[in-house]
């Protein structure tokens, strides 16, 4: 009981320190890699932060029937996300759109 | 006799002694359905009214009974209760609370008191909804309503900038989806958790089946419309920019965003409808369902697929011509499932002993007019046939026979097919029977000229006509006629049948399912006294006879 | 509906039952009362409406980013970007407070939970209290829903991505830090059904599902930091600007 105690508060110890350095790194990084990559780096940051506490601070590992469900809705998001900036990009007016290229 | 449901019940707060307050507070899965029933057909009625001022007005071309405006606001009344009152709550408010936990041998819903706050929520949307509809301003004598003018589809920018009360609708259209959602969190949490015990997913009826993935679309598209009404609120109020093509927003994108859910709503409503099918074709052809698992899987593949169509609303948006294509494609789609699911149908009736049980006269008209409403809805899938149909009484009747020849008819099946069991009454047969005579013939004669009409450029929301279009109109204002009736007719059968109809016992169908081996009628408080263990198949029929018999320990003695 | 899944109604409780197959094989009937995994699955499909519900606000984020580069660049740099990170980090804290406590509950000591409870709720107030400083300034700078700058067609007018910027920027933190609020309450409800033993280390369910929802709050500000305050750091601008 005290031992199984002990384990699982190291546990959230050792995830705090891993999201502290991720932290860190999401402050660092502009200064480090070249601007045109900034918004990917710091999405994919965000990305393995939020795997972190997923996975160990809402005790997603081990879960079946959550787990798969995390996933449907997260492909789904994923679907709405690819097609809609598929449209946005290749979006036919944007010469004459007023909302693309205002009247001055 | 034991006591039914009717006589005690549970509360969600003390233990109230009047009937009145035992039932408003009450958290049984049986008595909810059936106040969401109560509630649901009062608004049918009121949208009903509002579609057949309507059609008065459409009977010949210029003004006649009511203003322009008037007719935009009733165009809009008509949808927004139709849609986010009556049809999205629908048959899983109904029947996938009355039966649903019955089928799977549950004492109640998982979440009995979430299931008794969210009707109150639904209500609580319903009353929003209303005060929009009773402000109004009083000027030189003349009554202006303020309901809003919008359509139910709320499009922006007009929504943003019409004076008409819209923020009261967006607010209830809020509420009613987050009623939804809790209803279809807790519709799946039962469905996992109180299976009875042998109860694998594959051995749940075909109406758990649909309601399963009905309650995956309500959990996971609602949320989108909900934070698009939030954010058209936020537009309004705060001027955010959102939507508002004056500070950059984009119109197309409040478009993407509302039918990202709006269009699953539409799977929403038909999935539990197929459900309800699925149960009546094989109970009254006495056999059992032909592809049991293609029916199953194919409710769960539509629900899926629905999720990636909602694009074919948007053909004449602007919308990029790459995403069109997409969309279209991806549309074809659902129409395979559909499909396999219709021929299903048909092969469990061949060689069936078929019994026209008024139920089975619902479903079996509803092959008809779902099967044009579906074919129709294939036609304007194409990009190019939708670009000359879009917005046109095409549309208008497409939906219709789907929604209403589809989904409401066969809410009509499930409502003569388990009235014995809720009420442990039966309704008079004839008289049912002419009731759907009178709704079968009066519906086609009141949508099928639409198509013809909306073919010819008869647009759809139009206040008025040009003279050539006017014979459609007028043979769909006798349709309606025709309609309106048999609905009366129907109901006033089926009321008259809860006070005189003759007591028929448990299982006056001789269907198969657990919810029709209880041990007495109408069923008592907690359902099944006894839980079986399932180790057999929904629906096993051997020479026209159930399969499976149960002594009075609900254990099995075949 | 976690409350709902373990407090027990006096009228309305579980009588164990049986369910006998063919072979005498006995079987447990599961009953709605009590379900720790049914109120744990209930709790997490809720929090994919949560997910839908921020997902299609990022969606709608990122089409307009895809419109708007640039202007997105430059308005995410004016944002201040040491109280953004400050910010993310107070929250970080209070994940681990109360997962802490969540432990503790289920290993019985009731009042270490408590405790850090408490200490969560007072890293909440100091989020909201860092949050209101922020928009304080920002409505000092022009920069305010419904101010000159976020309107167009004046003179003060923004480009119009920066518009959807802002707009998208009050919006989302306004929503978060709404939650964050709906979480203080919660926390609070918490603490008054342990102190009433409706909440025991052998009946957690609500203590977990609460500790799930904070988590989620802090996965949702993981996101949304870096989306307003970071994507403009690499720009020409480059440090941190401090308003206009």
């Amino acid at each position: 009981m005290v031992t199984s105690y002990l384990i699982e508060k190291v546990g959230y110890y050792k995830v705090l320190i891993g999201l502290l350095l991720l932290t860190v790194v999401t402050f660092s990084l502009p200064e480090v890699v070249v601007s045109k990559y900034t918004f990917s780096a710091q999405m994919f940051i965000a990305t393995v932060k939020a795997w972190l506490i997923l996975m160990y601070y809402m005790h997603l590992k081990g879960e079946k029937t959550i787990g798969w469900s995390v996933l449907f809705s997260l492909l789904i998001v994923a679907f709405f996300f690819s097609i809609v900036m598929i449209d946005v990009n290749n979006f036919q007016y944007t010469d004459v759109s007023h909302i693309t290229s205002p009247t001055k | 006799m034991g006591k039914s449901y009717f006589d005690e019940t549970h509360c969600a707060i003390g233990h109230p002694k009047s009937t009145f307050m035992q039932w408003m507070l009450t958290v049984d899965h049986k008595r909810i359905g059936i106040m969401y029933a109560v509630v649901m057909f009062t608004f049918f009625f009121v949208a009903v009214a509002a579609a057949l001022t309507m059609r008065f007005e459409l009977f010949s071309p210029g003004q006649q009974y009511i203003e322009a405006q008037t007719f935009n606001q009733a165009f809009t009344l008509h949808g927004v209760i139709m849609i986010f009152m009556f049809i999205i709550p629908g048959i899983p408010a109904v029947f996938g609370n009355i039966v649903m936990p019955l089928m799977i041998g549950a004492k109640d819903v998982s979440f009995p008191r979430l299931n008794w706050f969210t009707f109150w929520l639904y209500i609580f949307g319903c009353i929003v909804a209303l005060t929009s509809l009773f402000n109004f301003n009083i000027s030189e004598g003349e009554v202006l309503f303020k309901f809003a003018d919008t359509g139910w589809t709320f499009y922006a920018p007009y929504s943003l900038n019409t004076d008409t009360n819209v923020i009261t609708t967006l607010v209830a259209g809020f509420i009613l989806g987050m009623a939804s959602i809790l209803t279809g969190l807790n519709f799946l949490v039962t469905i996992h958790r109180l299976r009875a015990p042998g109860m694998e997913f594959f051995k749940m009826p075909l109406f758990v089946w649909g309601i399963y993935a009905t309650a995956w679309i309500q959990l996971l598209a609602t949320p989108v419309v909900g934070i698009t009404l939030v954010l058209a609120i936020l537009e309004k109020y705060f001027g955010i920019g959102i939507f508002d093509p004056s500070k950059g927003g984009d119109p197309v994108l409040f478009q993407h965003l509302f039918w990202i859910y709006s269009h699953p709503a539409v799977y929403l409503m038909i999935l539990p409808a197929f459900g309800i099918m699925s149960e009546i074709i094989p109970a009254f052809s006495r056999r059992e369902i032909f592809g049991y698992r293609t029916i199953a899987l194919s409710s769960a593949s539509i629900a899926g697929i629905g999720y990636l169509v909602w694009g074919h609303h948007l053909y004449t948006s602007g919308m990029s011509d790459t995403a069109k294509v997409i969309f279209s494609f991806l549309t074809f789609f659902v129409a395979i499932p559909t499909g396999i699911k219709f021929y299903d149908w048909i092969a469990t009736m061949y060689k069936g002993k078929i019994i026209l049980a008024t139920p089975m006269l619902w479903a079996l008209g509803t092959i008809i007019t779902f099967a044009v409403g579906g074919l129709t809805g294939v036609t304007i899938a194409m990009v190019g046939a939708d670009i000359h149909l879009q917005d046109t009484y095409y549309t208008i009747a497409h939906f219709h026979y789907a929604m209403l020849g589809g989904v409401v008819f066969l809410l009509f099946a499930g409502m003569h097919y388990w009235f014995p069991l809720v009420f442990g009454k039966m309704y008079n047969e004839t008289h049912a029977k002419i009731a759907f005579a009178l709704n079968f013939i009066g519906f086609n004669v009141l949508w099928f000229p639409m198509f013809i009409a909306g073919y010819m450029g008869m647009p759809r929301r139009y206040f008025d006509y040009l003279p050539e279009f006017q014979i459609y109109h007028q043979i769909s204002f006798i349709g309606a006629l025709i309609f309106v009736t048999g609905l009366i007719y129907m109901f006033t059968v089926l009321i008259r049948a809860t006070k005189n109809g003759k007591p028929c016992g448990p299982n006056p169908w001789n269907a198969t399912t657990l919810e029709w081996h209880l041990p007495s009628s109408p069923p008592p408080l907690e359902n099944h006294t006894k839980v079986p263990y399932v180790d057999f198949r929904p629906y096993e029929y051997h020479h026209g006879q159930p399969v499976v018999k149960f002594d009075e320990n609900m254990r099995r003695i075949d | 509906m976690a409350h709902d899944s373990h407090d027990a109604h006096d009228s309305h409780v579980y009588v164990p039952e049986i369910a006998v197959d063919r072979e005498g094989k006995e079987h447990v009937v599961q009953g709605w009362q009590g379900d720790y995994e049914g109120g744990k699955l209930g709790f997490w499909l809720f929090m994919l409406t949560e997910v839908m519900m921020f997902g299609a606000m990022f969606l709608a984020l990122t089409y307009y980013y895809t419109l708007h580069q640039q202007d997105f660049l430059i308005a995410s740099a004016s944002l201040n970007r040491w109280l953004g990170g400050f910010n993310t980090v107070v929250l970080l804290f209070s994940a681990l407070t109360m997962g802490l406590g969540l432990l503790k509950m289920r290993h019985g000591d009731v009042k270490g939970a408590k405790l850090m409870i408490w200490t969560t709720i007072l890293l909440a107030l100091v989020f909201l209290g860092v949050k209101a400083v922020e928009w304080t300034a920002e409505y000092h700078h022009g920069i305010f829903l419904g101010l000159d700058a976020l309107q167009s067609g004046n003179e003060h007018s923004k480009p119009f991505g920066q518009i959807l910027f802002f707009g998208m920027y009050f919006t989302m933190t306004g929503l978060h830090g709404f939650h964050i609020i709906i979480g203080i309450g919660l926390m609070l409800w918490l603490l008054k059904r342990i102190n009433a033993q409706k909440v025991t280390p052998d009946h957690n369910i609500l203590h977990f599902n609460i500790a799930l929802y904070w988590d989620l709050v802090h996965l949702i500000w993981v996101f949304v930091f870096p989306y307003f305050y970071m994507i403009g750091a690499g720009d020409i601008a480059g440090g941190v600007v401090h308003g206009h």
